[in-house]
């Protein structure tokens, strides 16, 4: 495992347990503690609504002719109150990149080697690696999730993101990809309780054009993230999609 | 997609041999991308560990079944029975609920653990569970039963200690029929042994409603630099949906 960075607190606890002959109960142990300005840990919520997703630009995203036509017929059976497309109605994953856009939760853990978001809907991880060489996406069994790789840019971190099941939209409305998608992230802090993420989606089979869409998150301070199980909330909703 | 293995399941006795023997392998498969020791620091428990000696059943230390209470015998001999009889009754994971805790640390799956400033979170493969486990907190005052309960840990020498209370009675403790209610109380202590090579839990388990007295269970855990956590989505294709409370093959 990696060096520990900081060792906060350590020699003025030890001294203290001398003086008192504890067992040292409190003892802090050893914890990373990433540079401030890349120090995303802690608890984070959306701004604003994004079920329906335009780019940076404020349009709709470039759709081809296939793409056009799966998404006409998405946003017609949500109207129609029967978005069956829409795998959340049966408590499946919501996938990637649509959980960045949940009106939920989410708690940033860091490491050396790793970043980790927690998301509170559907209680799903999301792992990060900054150790890691993506694999070729012929390579990966098509995963919710995809499969994530990130590195530092000074104070952003830049994940790609690929190896995506098409069994998910991007957005409520119902914006479709495929599993040729990929996903670039640019994800920094614009102050100490502002978080933003500038996402870009590149999927020629979908889209004429790669398109990105930018989302913030406000820090939470002293939240923690709730127990959230769809499966139990709704069973029926669960039994019938299986 | 990962198959689901859902407990209970007619031949699952196979099944759990399988895994079992992938979980009591101590031989490093594939390239590491970590040293073959966790960090020297004993109270270093960030990575991705797996169990050793996977039973579906959990015995005390002393090797036999928990000192059941009369009510906590009677839902493990109804439990025995049902499997023995083809129709298992259904338990939370069969459901795609979460596992719980204990049962949770159970599991023929890669576990992460995660520390950072005031929290360790533990990360399963199985079924997505998190575990998050407040640092040097008391518990809240008022508690919503959950399936993960609320955990508080703390350090004890270079063990750490995690206290759980505030379970819902949805969960099961072990695989088999080992159950308990919303009284359950579960003390873990964690820590590392053969020089970083695995991890010890020493599990207390305390509900007066279904056990005698107090009891304790040893799980350990092989270190595993050269696994990642994959993704596991019980929701996706759970062919094994109770019907009645009852698990069945599909």
């Amino acid at each position: 495992m990696m060096p520990r960075v900081s060792f906060r607190g350590l020699a003025p606890l030890a001294a203290a347990l001398l003086l008192l002959g504890s067992t040292g109960s409190s003892l802090a142990q050893p914890i990373y503690h990433p540079p401030p300005g890349q120090n995303f840990e802690g608890v984070w919520l959306i701004v604003g609504d994004h079920s329906l997703i335009k780019t940076v630009k404020g349009k709709l995203p470039p759709l081809n002719r296939a793409g056009a036509a799966e998404y006409a017929a998405h946003l017609k059976a949500r109207k129609a109150g029967k978005p069956d497309f829409d795998t959340i109605q049966t408590c499946k994953p919501h996938g990637f990149p649509r959980i960045l856009f949940a009106a939920y939760p989410i708690e940033v853990l860091q490491e050396p080697k790793q970043v980790t978001f927690i998301h509170e809907v559907h209680h799903m991880p999301r792992i990060v690696y900054l150790d890691l060489t993506l694999p070729k996406l012929e390579d990966i069994d098509p995963k919710w999730m995809g499969e994530s790789a990130g590195h530092w840019e000074g104070d952003t971190l830049v994940v790609d993101s690929l190896g995506f099941n098409d069994l998910t939209t991007l957005d409520t409305a119902g914006l479709p990809h495929s599993t040729d998608m990929r996903v670039h992230e640019r994800i920094r802090k614009l102050d100490s309780d502002t978080l933003e993420d500038l996402i870009t989606v590149d999927d020629p089979k979908t889209y004429t054009a790669a398109w990105s869409t930018r989302v913030t998150y406000k820090r939470q301070p002293g939240r923690r993230l709730k127990e959230y199980v769809c499966t139990y909330s709704n069973p029926e909703a669960h039994a019938a999609g299986r | 997609m990962r198959i689901l293995l859902q407990a209970g399941l007619v031949g699952l006795g196979m099944l759990a041999a399988a895994t079992a023997a992938r979980a009591q392998s101590d031989v490093i498969e594939g390239p590491l991308i970590r040293p073959a020791v966790s960090s020297s620091d004993p109270r270093d428990l960030s990575g991705v560990w797996f169990i050793r000696l996977y039973n579906r059943q959990i015995n005390s230390t002393l090797g036999r079944l928990p000192p059941f209470t009369e009510k906590g015998k009677a839902e493990w001999d109804k439990r025995v029975k049902a499997e023995k009889d083809g129709s298992p009754i259904a338990d939370a994971s069969a459901y795609c609920w979460p596992h719980g805790v204990p049962r949770v640390m159970n599991s023929p799956y890669p576990i992460q653990i995660i520390q950072t400033d005031g929290e360790t979170t533990i990360v399963h493969e199985v079924a997505h569970n998190i575990r998050h486990i407040y640092m040097d907190q008391s518990h809240p005052q008022s508690i919503t039963p959950s399936f993960m309960g609320d955990s508080v840990g703390h350090w004890e020498g270079d063990t750490l200690v995690i206290d759980t209370i505030g379970l819902n009675d949805l969960t099961w403790i072990d695989e088999v029929g080992v159950i308990h209610g919303k009284q359950l109380h579960v003390i873990e202590h964690i820590r590392k042994i053969e020089d970083g090579h695995a991890l010890e839990n020493i599990i207390r388990i305390e509900d007066p409603e279904f056990f005698k007295e107090p009891w304790y269970a040893r799980i350990t855990y092989a270190w595993r630099p050269d696994l990642r956590l994959s993704e596991y989505v019980c929701e996706e294709n759970n062919r094994n949906m109770p019907v009645n409370g009852h698990t069945v093959a599909q």
